[in-house]
């Protein structure tokens, strides 16, 4: 594809350079001349790598093949490979330092949630999830994915705040259901219950001695750890995608509290395992914006306003600026700007979650809503994928 | 509304400092830029024609932490953007800014920076223009929480922000382009474009006719205008030995 | 102290599940899983070259899943797995320079990492790489050195990281600790490591004296009486997690076309086992000959996998 691209393109001296080291040695031009071929040439505007502008890469789910996991997936979009293990353990309310000073609201509030009041519920999840550390995703990628990542070395920046942006993603979207991680114990209804109180020590009040309220013994931790097997580009996607479908795949067993054990036991039975509810599905699309005239534009000390930017574009006709859907490793490497949608489908309106861009001034409403709507249609291209696996 | 308070070239050993106080949300950032410097011990991975801008997030009472990576990114390309690392002496130097947090609630494990990011960026922005870092343009930014009513807020408290629908900073520079944007929540984009239109007023003032002459007092409601001022008076100030010569 | 590098879980740490009294469980899992396997018989081996096109050359291998756990699979009714098969993937990066600031060396310097998973294992991993890996990357290290030609490339190096995705058990989940125990599981995944780190030096296009596989054999005894009868018996590619004890395990890298070993591991006490009638070899010559025959048949499957990579690799060019 490549090869009968470059070769019959003029703008390519006619040197005995084979496509392949035109591509490194000038990475620029060669993406430039793919993009805007000739008029006389007759071609198409592809990139490099033979996709259209807002084509994304062939892209495969496949979960709950890791023996050792709660909840797993491998997602891959192109070369770009990642591996979600999702593993649950307990946290017992004891471990928690504040959380017997906190009992007494926590318990008014497990009240009303039970009654089903929808906005305490939200506002408690985000407590309850983020406050007490419910979710810990974390990804690798020194796993050899890529050159330049040494392996062994402590998390690199990128790694870092993938992480970071993995988990404020897994906050905003409130995903996870904080009642699927909360085990309830229902004390048992004892004459006895100053007694038992006094037992227990400083986490019952004397308020609930009317009766005894459910309460809240221990919560599930999901360590979800994503391992980017290999890397060509657009980390995020993948790690977001694999995380998505390792959640989707994640069953917890039946856990409850042994009173006589003071510890919380599970089932193994598998059909007393509940799969978690997610809220939504949440879709991550990831964008770039290749320049004509990337140098140019960096060397010039009077920028054009927003406006004669946009007017000059019409004017000159031919286009400066392409925003690539899912760049690749190659194309990541050649441009600056970043734009990241993550959209939801819900009744089949759109819904954004997050949409982020920086790194240039190219990108404005226009070109947005534009990459909303091709984030839609992805949304139900990897809702079809999930799906399937 | 109180507006911000910003003063330039507090410190005396840095190339160029600014605090940066914003009385809505409570933040307070203590900025600082040196700039160029060699980077020892990077000299491959710097760029051979531009300079290498870092920025380094401080938060007040604990180490950084993923968070404040993940800010660090962000800042570096907005702020990295409009620097002209290309001018004479910068190629493979660095500019190196310390964004100190000394003031405001403490950003919580994997919560977003959003209701800091513009504090972040004027602060970084005004220890440039202190330490006379060539700039293609300057930069406003602002924190817009869109309620459950519906209605936009314009920086909202960290309360507040927490029981916002949606969260968004823009960055637009001052000739009106978007240079970032971080929108978190759910909304839908008829509602962005509202934001959008809210935060060019916003940063750019209602009366924004063009490069005019800014007079004093006529364009303070603007955030770029405060920023203008602030500078205009480093300028005044550094200079203030030829002005009085006149 | 907390990793500040890292998105950290609560402070006040997690308890892995507890699963209730298994005695009254209809789920079968207090089973122990039994060998289905004849004693020289091996486990299936999986191995695709080329799969990480980043790197210089890369492999992913997988063992095929014991009866039980596939069983387990196909028609889950416990949460808690019978066993575990291993899934390694494997990447080589070089030859490259070597950083400014390393010392000459007129041969390649090798570089092994070996990394588990958070997920790999039933008890959970920590993200900094512990004794047992680092002690896995140096025997890989030395099973590798014997079999490149490293003369080829001098100043230069190559770096070769495996990620275990999943690895062995040690022994079967159900059973305590007890004197025989010891990390058998690693032996697995070093053999593995190694078959896996040799399919990717060749799909880098490294020169190699021959292609290097791992192999294990062990001296079992599945006879829980402890009378004089039950003598350890000799297998081959064991997992332990279908073995009531294991005496002694031998981990070999060989070069079947040279005959010759670059590595040998061996753990427990090899004293007893029984060999056939007029077999005068002593017990740890069988251990290690087992491995051995072992290591041959995953070399068939490596070479295989080998030829692959070079096809593939002429077609291109």
């Amino acid at each position: 594809m490549a090869s009968s691209a470059a070769a019959s393109n003029p703008t390519i001296p006619s040197l005995n350079l084979p496509p392949s080291q035109f591509a490194r040695l000038q990475p620029h031009a060669y993406l430039l001349a793919h993009l805007s071929p000739p008029a006389a040439s007759d071609q198409p505007s592809v990139r490099a790598n033979g996709r259209a502008t807002s084509q994304f890469r062939v892209t495969s789910a496949n979960a709950g093949s890791l023996t050792h996991t709660n909840g797993s997936a491998v997602v891959r979009i192109g070369d770009t490979a990642a591996v979600c293990g999702v593993r649950a353990e307990l946290l017992h309310t004891e471990d928690i330092a504040s959380w017997s000073v906190s009992t007494a609201s926590e318990a008014e509030a497990g009240n009303t949630s039970q009654k089903g009041g929808s906005k305490t519920e939200d506002e408690e999840d985000r407590d309850h999830v983020q406050d007490l550390n419910l979710l810990v995703p974390n990804i690798s990628l020194s796993t050899g994915c890529a050159p330049g990542f040494t392996p062994g070395a402590p998390p690199s920046t990128l790694a870092q705040s993938l992480s970071h942006e993995i988990l404020s993603l897994l906050h905003t979207t409130r995903l996870v259901k904080a009642d699927d991680l909360r085990i309830w114990y229902q004390p048992p209804n004892l004459e006895s219950e100053e007694f038992r109180n006094a037992g227990e020590g400083m986490d019952v009040d004397s308020e609930q001695t009317g009766g005894p309220e459910p309460e809240i013994k221990a919560f599930w931790v999901l360590y979800i750890d994503i391992m980017i097997i290999s890397l060509a580009g657009n980390p995020f996607d993948a790690a977001w995608a694999s995380v998505l479908a390792a959640l989707r795949d994640t069953k917890l067993p039946k856990a409850w509290w042994d009173a006589d054990n003071e510890t919380v036991l599970c089932s193994d039975n598998i059909s007393d395992a509940q799969k978690l509810s997610l809220r939504g599905l949440p879709v991550s699309s990831s964008f770039c914006t290749f320049e004509a005239d990337a140098a140019a534009g960096w060397r010039s000390v009077v920028i054009p306003n927003a406006d004669e930017l946009k007017s000059q574009a019409q004017k000159q006709g031919s286009q400066q600026r392409w925003i690539l859907a899912d760049p690749d490793g190659y194309e990541e490497g050649l441009s600056q700007e970043r734009v990241c949608v993550v959209v939801d489908i819900e009744d089949g309106k759109t819904v954004i979650v997050k949409m982020e861009k920086h790194g240039g001034w190219a990108v404005d409403s226009d070109d947005l809503r534009q990459l909303v709507d091709v984030s839609a249609k992805r949304w139900h291209e990897m809702k079809r994928i999930l799906d399937q696996c | 509304m109180v507006g911000p308070t910003a003063s330039l070239s507090i410190l005396q050993r840095a190339d160029g400092s600014a605090t940066y106080k914003c009385p809505a949300t409570g933040y307070t950032i203590l900025s600082a830029v040196n700039g160029p410097v060699e980077l020892p011990g990077r000299r491959d991975a710097l760029k051979p024609e531009d300079a290498t801008v870092e920025v380094f997030v401080k938060p007040g009472t604990t180490t950084g932490g993923v968070g404040e990576r993940a800010i660090e990114t962000t800042l570096k390309s907005v702020l990295g953007d409009i620097v002209l690392g290309r001018e004479k002496g910068f190629p493979r130097r660095g500019v190196v800014l310390t964004l100190n947090i000394v003031g405001g609630e403490n950003v919580e494990r994997g919560d977003s920076y959003l209701t800091l990011l513009p504090a972040l960026l004027h602060a970084g922005l005004l220890a440039m223009i202190s330490a006379s870092i060539p700039l293609s343009m300057t930069l406003s930014a602002v924190l817009l929480g869109v309620t459950d009513s519906g209605e936009i807020v314009q920086n909202p408290s960290p309360a507040a922000a927490k029981s916002a629908v949606s969260l968004h900073v823009l960055a637009i520079s001052s000739k009106d382009h978007l240079l970032l944007n971080q929108s978190r929540g759910r909304f839908d984009f008829d509602t962005w474009e509202l934001i959008r239109a809210r935060a060019l007023s916003i940063c750019q003032g209602a009366a924004n006719d063009g490069d005019v002459a800014m007079g004093e007092g006529t364009n303070t409601a603007s955030v770029n205008g405060f920023i203008r001022e602030t500078a205009e008076d480093q300028i005044y100030s550094a200079y203030a030995h030829k002005l009085d010569s006149i | 102290m907390a990793d500040r590098r890292r998105v950290n879980g609560p402070p006040g740490g997690t308890r892995p599940p507890v699963f209730a009294s298994l005695q009254e469980s209809t789920t079968g899992a207090a089973q122990r899983a039994q060998r289905q396997r004849q004693p020289a018989e091996l486990r299936k081996i999986f191995l695709k070259t080329g799969l990480i096109p980043t790197a210089s050359g890369s492999s992913y291998l997988e063992f095929e899943p014991s009866a039980s756990l596939a069983a387990a699979r196909s028609n889950p009714k416990s949460l808690i797995p019978p066993s575990s098969a291993l899934k390694v993937a494997c990447t080589v990066h070089g030859p490259k320079p070597l950083p400014r600031s390393a010392a000459f060396s007129p041969n390649l310097v090798l570089t092994t990492h070996v990394k588990y998973a958070p997920f790999a294992a039933r008890k959970r991993r920590g993200h900094i790489r512990d004794a047992s890996e680092r002690d896995l990357g140096v025997h890989l290290e030395t099973a590798l050195r014997g079999a490149i030609i490293a003369e080829r490339w001098p100043k230069s190096g190559l770096d070769i990281t495996l990620t275990i995705i999943e690895a062995e058990d040690d022994r079967w989940w159900g059973d305590a600790p007890d004197s025989h125990d010891a990390s058998w599981g690693m032996m697995n995944v070093l053999a593995g490591c190694i078959t896996a780190a040799s399919a990717a030096i060749a799909d880098a296009h490294i020169d190699c004296l021959d292609l290097v596989s791992g192999g294990v054999a062990a001296l079992v005894s599945d006879d829980s009486s402890k009378s004089a009868s039950s003598v350890p018996r000799l297998m081959l590619d064991v997992d332990p997690a279908e073995h009531r004890s294991i005496l002694s395990a031998c981990v070999v890298a060989y070069m079947p076309a040279r005959d010759e070993i670059t590595e040998i591991w061996l753990k427990g006490d090899s004293s007893k086992a029984a060999l056939e009638k007029g077999d005068v070899r002593s017990s740890h010559e069988a251990l290690i000959d087992g491995a051995v025959d072992a290591a041959r048949g995953a070399n068939t499957v490596l070479s295989e996998a080998v030829t692959e990579s070079i096809a593939r690799s002429i077609a291109q060019a």
